[in-house]
């Protein structure tokens, strides 16, 4: 089991819809894909690298051959596989207490969801339903998603500092050089492996 | 619905694993009754992690995960149906920057054998023997995003390393600098630069999946 890769921790959960909801589910994320100030809380969240949910027909199971026995199920199912930083329980108390309507509109239709206030049943509901990662892989275990945006930003930043200081006189260049300082702050940080996590929070 | 979010993609793909035991010669595993699923969550469970693991020389992989899906969870309640699925699932679930053909030809060599022990235990994949064959199974077992969400950025995965490297270095020579002369400043700049090769983006940078930041 390895639900954790450096600084980010690998969620999956799989949770039962009834196939016609499973209908207003997915326009329920159509709705969000097509205005997507209602995803601005999990941009403020700011610890995710990536998200998805999928919904999985109750006829869509992939089938590959005679020799595999069809799936027959009363359910659709949506699965939702998150990579974020820091551990399981700041991560849910994150999401319920930072976006609670934006969780209710993803699980509204899903079967046992309890509502992501009060946070006991919402904790419960994902424990439940998750499934452990065997085999997790980062490209950057060091940093976090903020760290990858911000280092973007800031080398982006440099390169064009770069291209305009160097011929300056040393007393211009040293103001510049503040100047660029002042506008990065910011960005600037150096970085560390990431704290060991208790097996609790695995 | 997309599997895409810019230049991100999001691969989930569910690859039905044989049902029943092994055929291996190994006895010790017939003697245990060794299944495919157990035999499959052995190896994942074993593969070498972070620089080692075989999606660190797969292009362009941001985060990559392999896990069993066994079963699904039955809520429990006099309301609800219980189901039960009648094969196990290997779930392969990627994030990465491109195209998915190219990045399964990339999987498959740079890890054929790898990834040949893992999916071997999966239904039908007895018929995949070269990369083109593997890109044909993933996408028959791949399932469509309904929704995805990238919090991070689409760039590619050496420009993001790069990134990171000079966001690193260059803030240890912030702190290193203060308090030196106008001269003195400039002339350390012009050396850092000159260690840092900004423009060269593969080298000097950290290499995927990188657990330390020596500088």
């Amino acid at each position: 089991m390895s639900n954790i890769a450096g600084k980010a921790y690998a969620m999956n959960v799989i949770t039962p819809i009834p196939w016609w909801k499973a209908i207003w589910q997915h326009a329920a994320f159509k709705f969000v894909v097509r205005f997507p100030s209602n995803l601005k809380g999990l941009i403020n969240l700011s610890l995710i690298h990536y998200a998805r949910w999928t919904i999985i027909g109750r006829n869509s199971f992939p089938h590959l051959a005679p020799s595999q026995p069809k799936e027959d199920l009363h359910y659709s199912y949506m699965m939702f596989e998150s990579n974020f930083n820091g551990s399981w329980d700041q991560y849910i108390d994150s999401f319920s207490f930072a976006i609670p309507e934006g969780l209710d509109l993803f699980w509204r239709f899903n079967i046992g969801y309890p509502k992501s206030i009060p946070l006991h049943g919402f904790y419960n509901y994902i424990r439940f339903n998750q499934i452990e990662t065997d085999h997790f892989y980062n490209a950057y275990p060091c940093a976090s998603s903020n760290d990858v945006k911000s280092a973007t930003h800031l080398y982006d930043n440099l390169k064009d500092f770069t291209e305009t200081s160097l011929e300056l006189s040393d007393e211009d260049f040293e103001q510049a050089y503040n100047a660029l300082l002042l506008d990065n702050q910011q960005y600037l940080g150096c970085m560390e492996a990431g704290p060991s996590l208790s097996l609790k929070e695995y | 619905m997309a599997n895409t979010s810019g230049n991100a993609y999001g691969l989930t793909a569910l690859c039905p694993i044989i049902n029943g035991h092994t055929n291996d010669s190994n006895p010790l595993y017939k003697a245990a009754g060794e299944s495919h699923d157990k035999e499959v969550r052995r190896i994942l469970q074993a593969l070498p992690l972070n620089q080692e693991s075989p999606f660190a020389n797969t292009d362009n992989t941001y985060l990559a995960r392999l896990f069993i899906l066994n079963d699904v969870f039955f809520q429990q309640g006099n309301d609800f149906k219980r189901d039960q699925l009648k094969s196990k699932y290997l779930c392969f679930n990627s994030n990465f920057h491109g195209e998915l053909e190219p990045y399964l030809t990339s999987l498959w060599n740079n890890n054929e054998n790898q990834v040949r022990e893992i999916w071997q235990h999966c239904v039908a994949f007895e018929s995949v023997s070269n990369a083109n064959d593997f890109v044909r199974y993933i996408k028959s077992c791949q399932l469509t995003t309904t929704l995805f969400f990238n919090g991070s950025n689409d760039q590619p995965v050496a420009e993001q390393l790069k990134a990171l490297y000079v966001k690193q270095m260059f803030s240890e020579f912030v702190l290193t600098q203060q308090g030196k002369s106008a001269a003195e400043l400039k002339q350390a700049f012009k050396y850092f630069l000159q260690r840092v090769q900004l423009n060269d983006v593969k080298s000097p940078s950290w290499k995927p999946g990188q657990t330390e930041v020596a500088l």
